[in-house]
């Protein structure tokens, strides 16, 4: 076992698997909508990095995964502008942007 | 040719929507847009029908089988439906014109979800039908608690978005294609078929609010406006179940374990649905939980995995988001309280009376819509030896009659002096009529419609 063999498929799906468990763990644990953001966006790129390994790996000459991953990082982006305006306009009101502190809706 | 013009509704919808934005300007008239964006989805419906189903178009990303016009055609009618209601109605405080040209964008993408046979289409339209959704349910921008709700709801729902798409990245790796015609006919791929049906429907579960992952949606409705919960809880959910039939297709060759995944989430969502209804005292509340309940039915057909199943959940959805919508509307206009209903029957008796016409055919009583719907789905799900499921079922929807007659408590036996004066409006009186009416006529329609879907039960 050499630490010089190629990079496998495996070892990039693993490396997605790493940074969308990270992502998720923020974006359920976080307590500010920032740093929520924040978590969402690494989990978009987890997703981003799976389809082009797979796009790579299992059919390189089409690149139809690579396009799905230039399409999921304009959808975020938008998605992430969405959440932005709604975190700004919500800190207008409330001056804040911690998740606990809003307590006007409880399970 | 590759069919283009076979899009002519959802070019309807986009062109109505742009126009919705500017119409009130040009013409001065309050109400003006959403009267355009109705009359534009009711044009969308009637060419959907008269499109019909016609296969594979746009190179295979589209398909416009059975289902997929069915669901279409139920969703630009809705859509029409809700802006008649609209154009009576309004956002409340806000003008209503963004929410139109919204409510158009997510029809739009709804439709384009039901029809979509690549990945990528997938989830490009079911981001357009979900992003406007988020806008809708933070309308009211001044309502702190509204943007709290919204701020929520933004932030669960991204979360499963990325979920799903996760699990349609692995989906991808199965054939090196985003087909899912490709994908069904791809050798079995074992482990990783298993890792994008369990991340794709763990997105598709909450998108639905099937029990365990429902937990989001009392919330986020409780927080919004009635009047956008009554279009963001029903017209997707139309959308939702044609792409679970679709997606569980391809993927049933290569997680034979889905099926059971479905059963049992249907049954989850069923008791969990039914018996959390009963303390709720906010309209809103309980229709978010009545929302879980039919979920659950609508997943206990799916998980026969036959073409019969996949038909009655389409019935299902289509006889449960019409009787739910038109409730939601009332809430929208006489408080979202079971309290703000009182004495209802004295104020506005045929919406009391329509509302028992809804309120049965949601808990299933013949002859209306509801009850054939769980007739198809209990056969496809007895048919498929799930016996123990459907004894579930039966039960719970005899104990759904209960929260369902605590709606119908306070419009009957209760009265109440400070209601509010509501304008007479003929369009929303037009739209909650046609709400009742297609609840009563989809029972007398619904074995045409079902050969339609290719099936035939008796």
């Amino acid at each position: 076992m050499s630490l010089l063999q190629p990079v496998g498929v495996v070892s990039f799906m693993a490396l997605a698997a790493v940074l969308f468990s990270l992502g998720l763990y923020g974006a359920l644990s976080r307590k500010s909508a920032v740093m929520v953001l924040m978590s969402l966006e690494l989990m978009a790129n987890a997703v981003n990095i799976n389809l082009v390994a797979l796009s790579r790996f299992t059919a390189p000459a089409e690149m139809t995964g690579q396009i799905f991953a230039v399409f999921s990082m304009v959808v975020s982006a938008a998605e992430i502008g969405l959440g932005l305006a709604l975190v700004l306009a919500l800190y207008r009101r409330s001056q804040t942007v911690e998740l606990d502190a809003m307590q006007e809706l409880k399970g | 040719m590759t069919g283009l013009h076979l899009l002519i509704p959802e070019y309807l919808l986009l062109a109505g929507a742009i126009a919705a934005l500017f119409i009130e300007r040009v013409s001065g008239r309050e109400g003006a847009g959403a009267a355009l964006g109705a009359v534009v989805a009711l044009a969308a419906a009637i060419a959907a029908v008269v499109i019909g189903a016609q296969g594979a178009i746009a190179g295979g990303m589209l398909a416009l089988d059975a289902v997929a016009v069915t669901v279409r055609v139920a969703i630009a009618a809705l859509t029409a439906v809700y802006l008649l209601w609209l154009v009576g109605r309004g956002m409340g405080p806000e003008r209503s014109r963004e929410a139109v040209a919204f409510v158009l964008f997510a029809a739009l993408g709804s439709m384009l979800m039901a029809s979509a046979r690549d990945l990528i289409v997938l989830f490009i339209s079911l981001e357009l039908a979900t992003m406007p959704a988020y806008v809708l349910m933070g309308y009211r921008r001044n309502d702190e608690r509204n943007l709290e709700g919204a701020l929520k709801y933004f932030l669960l729902s991204m979360t499963t978005s990325l979920i799903l798409l996760y699990g349609l990245s692995f989906l991808f790796g199965i054939a090196g294609s985003t087909s899912l015609v490709a994908i069904a006919a791809a050798p079995p791929a074992g482990l990783l078929g298993t890792f994008a049906s369990v991340f794709v429907f763990i997105g598709l579960f909450a998108k639905m609010s099937a029990a365990p992952f429902h937990f989001w949606a009392p919330d986020a409705y409780a927080g919004a406006p009635a009047g956008s919960v009554a279009f963001v809880s029903t017209v997707p959910k139309l959308a939702g179940t044609a792409v679970m039939v679709n997606l569980a297709t391809a993927l049933v060759p290569h997680a034979p374990v889905l099926p059971a995944v479905l059963a049992l989430a249907a049954v989850t969502s069923m008791l969990l649905g039914n018996l959390a209804a009963f303390p709720q005292t906010d309209i809103r509340r309980l229709m978010a939980y009545s929302g879980v309940a039919h979920t659950g039915y609508v997943l206990l057909a799916l998980s026969s995995a036959t073409p019969a199943g996949y038909a009655a959940a389409v019935f299902y959805t289509i006889a449960y988001v019409v009787p739910s919508m038109a409730i939601t509307l009332i809430a929208a206009e006489e408080g979202t309280a079971l309290d703000d209903l009182a004495g209802l029957v004295v104020r506005r008796p045929a919406v009391a009376w329509g509302s028992v016409v809804l309120l049965l055919s949601l808990v299933g009583v013949p002859p209306m819509a509801g009850m054939l719907g769980k007739l198809f789905a209990f056969t496809a799900a007895v048919s498929a030896g799930r016996l123990a499921l459907v004894i579930v079922a039966v039960v719970m929807s005899v104990v759904s009659a209960g929260y369902y007659f605590r709606i119908l408590r306070p419009i009957f036996f209760a009265s109440r002096s400070d209601a509010p004066v509501l304008a007479s409006s003929r369009s929303a009186a037009v739209a909650f009529s046609l709400l009742v009416a297609a609840t009563l006529a989809l029972g007398i329609a619904a074995s045409p419609l079902l050969s339609y879907l290719g099936v035939r039960f008796f």
